[in-house]
């Protein structure tokens, strides 16, 4: 393992980072801008002033505490769901040989392929006549549907890639099928599913049509409806409280990923196979 | 599954232990099954694309207001949006997931959604309230063909009025705000200098064009259609709308050819075009993002082709409709007349003064309407707003004399007339034929 | 014998067990509103009662005569290919750059995904504002560099406004490709790089040579995604630049969603979507068959 940091690397890597992430730095300036600075058309990137009222009238005046909770749920039941069954059925689809395997495999990816915008009537009715209509479950549900299909692949495509020597060995050693799929698969497949476990948990995070349509009660209300909604309409649109909504909805974000970064880190994988 | 909880073997998560897991999916449960603490009361759902926190405020007041008063029933405040309500409602109607009461959806929306047996007729309302409180004429949008009202107004817009800075106007030696469209054209000429322009309308693909550039072809002295709604676009009007908007185009920013609202009402606020088109929003905008020129701006109606042409304004007739289907209709109607009680009513304006005008009588004199600093401050503009948008039009009712129009919200959805002036102005394509192809389109549409 | 055989069955069992839950979530959440949808495009339905009047094929014979439909598809086609190219480019760099031990290394990471979990409303809305010619950054500050002197209109013009959505998206989504790329990178061995050094390759032929086939099967994997969500995209386009000037971005998406909720449609919408669902399958279908002779 490298220890040595690799400076240059870190010379061409941050400015492009820093490029990347432009918009966030832009969105936080803007958030303590005063209203008056918003639109000056010498644009700077300093703030004359700094105020944090649009935080607090966002956090005080708004239900976006409660929205704020409603997505965590949301996104966390959504990622534990799909991850869950994903694993299973990637191992499945890369192990296991059944007739009619790869067929299954193309028809799951082939429910990709119909644009959202003509399910969510149908599917909204099927919710509404198993009761489910109004409530978090039911995005958890639609959701779920949704993230299926990639998050199958994906992992397909990581565990694949993990050679069977050590499984087998496994299970000479007197390990069943399914001991060795935890002792030993899960351990290599887990930056697939960590990274797996971060895009559903994204997707969760962001989703709008289907949130706007299959909740309407601001109790199960998740952020993106509760926030747009809120701060956007066809002749105004709140500025300054919606960069102070953004910044709040992607810091927390920031920080949670970056702790589970470590997950996806060299040693887990790469240890395991030698010679 | 069984396998991964066994006792013994690691779980796969080695930070969360299983306890945390099991508690925080225990709660996430209750969250997600939307058991909250159940009510016995009759529960009224409120919806609204006007939800700022403002506005939330004043409908929270409302809301406790009126449950205080009548302890059987909770009405609950949800918000929809300007731009996805089209998803919630078609949603809403095939499940029967009805909400109560909608309020501040554009008058065309609810001629559309009458016409299909989707809402209740609301003349009870109107009534309780009393017909005559109403400004004159602020509910003909709503009549139907079978005699009743489809919706009640609850509030105005004068979508499209003339803003101008009176100093920069005075400054290039204009003593008063242009009348007509060359006076206009030759304000621009005078005042356009690097950092200014002299207008900031839209010529983007979006509704902001297509409801702009009818107010043009109105304001020539045409109309989209006849009163009886055969299609009358193609016909001199439209082509002098059409030469004017095209010869305004240098005075407005380059972004304009995708201009919608935002950038719009921005690019008059910031102090980057000497004029603008839009409604009250100024006002609180510029007091908020811009307080500089805040003694130098004012408003006036557009100007019209030529002195000979009446004035027509767009007013969106934000209004107060109740679907069909809803449980409780009774009080419904009650919520919805406590709605008007003044010292409420007037709370809902104050939250976005001078933009949501009052539609009864007895408001705009009111100490307590006045008792609004914008309001105070802007007598004359917001005066002349509320009688221009009384008097207002739009797609939905083009003229007093056209019969309602029930395909409005779909001809702007289609871009159609957006989409003819973006042809015209910014492709160069020569306006015959692309006039000629939008009359065609627009037909189709009404058939459909 | 007979041991084996029930070995074998016992073990295919299993398989089938494990994709079960799959399997019952997707049929039973998408494959009625999949097949709702298609048996729609055979009707004219008015979208908010739902109700309508069968009409056969007259759906797809009005779409394929419109024009319309071909403009949008091409337009589809130029927009997916240049995004994809872009994320995917990006996406793989990125994630080199990121496996290398560089300092703040976890932040770089969360800081390059910051696109893909910000909102894509609130992304518009800010790309929108920086990209304004009267009080945008991206003018200003190549204004101020001195590369141009005059704002561009970005986004009210073609083809810049093309580039500019391609660039948007790209920004938007390339994280996926790194995360994914990144993930795959960390599991190959140490050993295969150690090897290609001994027998004297340098970094770019341990590239060629060591990395890219060892990322073959998850880049075969992202880049059939990407390109599946690319072409389905709505959100981006729709709120960028509304399908304009004149149509130059109107991509098949947005047609669906117009015909859907703005023209109250959804018989035609369905249309549209099928037509889209069969144009993405043909190319998923040569696409894995092809990536699947190159892998053998």
């Amino acid at each position: 393992m490298k220890k040595r940091p690799a400076w240059l690397a870190s010379l061409i890597t941050w400015p492009i980072v820093l490029l990347i992430a432009f918009p966030l730095l832009w969105m936080l300036i803007t958030s303590v801008k005063p209203a008056a600075e918003l639109f000056s058309t010498s644009p700077t990137l300093l703030p004359k002033a700094i105020t944090f009222e649009h935080y607090a009238r966002v956090l005080q005046d708004t239900p976006f505490l409660q929205y704020f909770a409603n997505s965590m749920i949301l996104a966390t039941s959504t990622t534990v769901v799909v991850i869950s069954i994903s694993v299973l059925g990637a191992y499945s689809l890369v192990r296991f040989a059944y007739p009619g395997r790869e067929t299954l495999a193309s028809l799951v990816l082939f429910t990709y392929l119909l644009p959202s915008v003509v399910l969510i009537s149908p599917l909204y009715l099927m919710l509404v006549s198993i009761g489910l209509a109004n409530t978090l479950a039911s995005l958890v549900i639609a959701y779920t549907s949704f993230a299926l299909p990639y998050a199958l692949w994906l992992l397909r495509s990581f565990m694949a890639g993990i050679p069977q020597d050590l499984e087998s060995a496994a299970m000479v050693d007197g390990a069943s099928r399914m001991g060795a799929f935890i002792d030993v698969v899960l351990p290599q497949a887990l930056p697939g599913i960590i990274s797996t476990a971060l895009f559903t948990f994204i997707l969760a995070w962001n989703e709008y049509l289907y949130a706007l349509v299959l909740v309407n009660s601001d109790e199960a209300r998740p952020l993106t409806t509760g926030v747009m909604t809120m701060l956007i309409s066809a002749f105004n649109i709140e500025w300054s409280l919606l960069m102070a909504a953004s910044v709040l909805m992607s810091v927390p974000l920031i920080i949670i990923f970056a702790g589970f970064q470590r997950h996806l880190t060299s040693g887990f994988g790469a240890g395991g196979v030698k010679g | 599954m069984g396998d991964l909880m066994e006792p013994g073997r690691p779980p796969v998560l080695s930070p969360i232990s299983r306890r945390t897991a099991l508690g925080v999916l225990a709660g996430a449960g209750a969250a997600l099954s939307g058991c909250g603490g159940s009510d016995n009361r009759t529960t009224l759902r409120w919806w609204s694309p006007q939800a700022a926190p403002d506005q939330l405020k004043s409908y929270k007041a409302r809301i406790a207001a009126f449950e205080a008063a009548n302890p059987g029933i909770r009405v609950v405040f949800e918000p929809t949006s300007d731009e996805g309500y089209p998803a919630q409602f078609a949603a809403a109607f095939a499940a029967k997931q009805l909400p109560n009461i909608v309020t501040h959806l554009p008058s065309f929306a609810a001629q559309n959604y009458y016409a299909e047996g989707l809402l209740e007729p609301v003349d009870d309302v109107i009534n309780a309230i009393g017909a005559t409180q109403f400004l004159d004429g602020t509910n003909d949008i709503y009549r139907t063909a079978d005699n009743r009202h489809c919706a009640l107004a609850i509030g105005n817009t004068a979508v499209d009025m003339l803003w101008y800075r009176k100093d920069v106007l005075q400054a290039a030696g204009i003593a008063a705000p242009p009348k007509t469209w060359d006076e206009l054209r030759l304000a621009c000429q005078k005042l356009q200098k690097p950092g200014l322009y002299g207008a900031a309308l839209p010529y983007g693909m979006n509704a902001m064009t297509s409801l702009i550039f009818i107010g043009f072809i109105h304001r020539a002295g045409g109309q989209i259609f006849t009163p009886d709604l055969a299609v009358a676009i193609d016909s001199q009007p439209t082509y002098d709308a059409l030469e004017y908007y095209r010869s305004m185009r240098e005075f407005c920013p380059a972004g304009a050819s995708n201009f919608s609202w935002g950038e719009s009402l921005t690019a008059f606020v910031s102090g980057a075009t000497a004029t603008g088109i839009y409604g009250g929003r100024v006002l609180a905008n510029v007091a908020a993002q811009n307080p500089a020129i805040a003694d130098a701006i004012s408003c006036t109606v557009y100007p019209t082709m030529s002195a000979a042409n009446p004035a027509w304004t767009f007013n969106d007739f934000p209004c107060l409709m109740i679907p069909k289907g809803a449980p409780h209709l009774a009080e419904t109607k009650a919520f919805a007349a406590a709605l008007y009680q003044p010292e409420f009513y007037i709370q809902q304006l104050h939250a976005a003064p001078g933009h949501v005008l009052p539609v009864l009588k007895s408001v705009p004199a009111d100490p307590r309407y006045q008792a609004n600093t914008l309001i105070a401050r802007y007598p004359a503009e917001i005066d002349l707003m509320t009688r221009t948008a009384a008097t207002g039009h739009n797609l939905g009712q083009e003229t007093a004399g056209h019969r309602p129009n029930l395909k409005a919200n779909e001809i702007i959805a289609s871009n159609a007339i957006a989409e003819l002036v973006q042809r015209v102005v910014l492709n160069n394509e020569a306006p015959k034929p692309a006039v000629a192809a939008t009359a065609k389109r627009l037909a189709e549409l009404m058939r459909a | 014998m007979l041991d084996a055989m029930s070995r074998e069955r016992r073990d295919a069992l299993l398989g089938l067990l494990l994709i079960a839950p799959t399997v019952l979530v997707l049929g039973a959440v998408i494959v009625y509103p999949l097949l709702s949808a298609i048996a729609l495009s055979f009707q004219s339905v008015y979208t908010p009662t739902l109700e309508g009047h069968w009409v056969g094929l007259a759906n797809y014979r009005e779409l394929l005569g419109s024009g319309g439909f071909w403009a949008a598809l091409l337009t589809t086609a130029i927009w997916t290919a240049g995004t994809l190219t872009l994320q995917i480019v990006i996406g793989v760099a990125m994630a080199l750059l990121l496996h290398q031990n560089i300092l703040f290394r976890s932040l770089a990471r969360s800081l390059v995904l910051f696109p893909y979990f910000l909102s894509t409303v609130v992304a518009v809305l800010v790309w929108r504002w920086l990209f304004n010619d009267l009080y945008g950054i991206v003018n200003h500050g190549l204004m101020a560099a001195g590369i141009i002197d005059a704002p561009v209109n970005w986004l009210g013009a073609m083809p810049n406004a093309m580039f500019s959505i391609m660039v948007v998206g790209a920004w938007k989504f390339f994280p996926f490709v790194v995360i994914a790329v990144l993930a795959r990178l960390q599991t190959i061995p140490e050993s295969l790089y150690e090897a290609a050094r001994i027998d004297g390759a340098g970094p770019i032929s341990r590239f060629f040579d060591v990395t890219l086939p060892q990322l073959r099967e998850v880049l075969t994997i992202v880049i059939l995604l990407r390109t599946v969500w690319d072409f389905k995209e709505f959100d981006l386009i729709y709120l960028m630049t509304g399908g304009g000037p004149v149509n130059g971005t109107r991509t098949l998406p947005l047609i669906v969603y117009q015909q859907a909720f703005g023209l109250n449609q959804m018989g035609m919408a369905a249309a549209y979507a099928v037509s889209m669902m069969l144009v993405m399958l043909v190319f998923m279908l040569a696409y894995l068959q092809r990536a699947r002779k190159a892998a053998a």
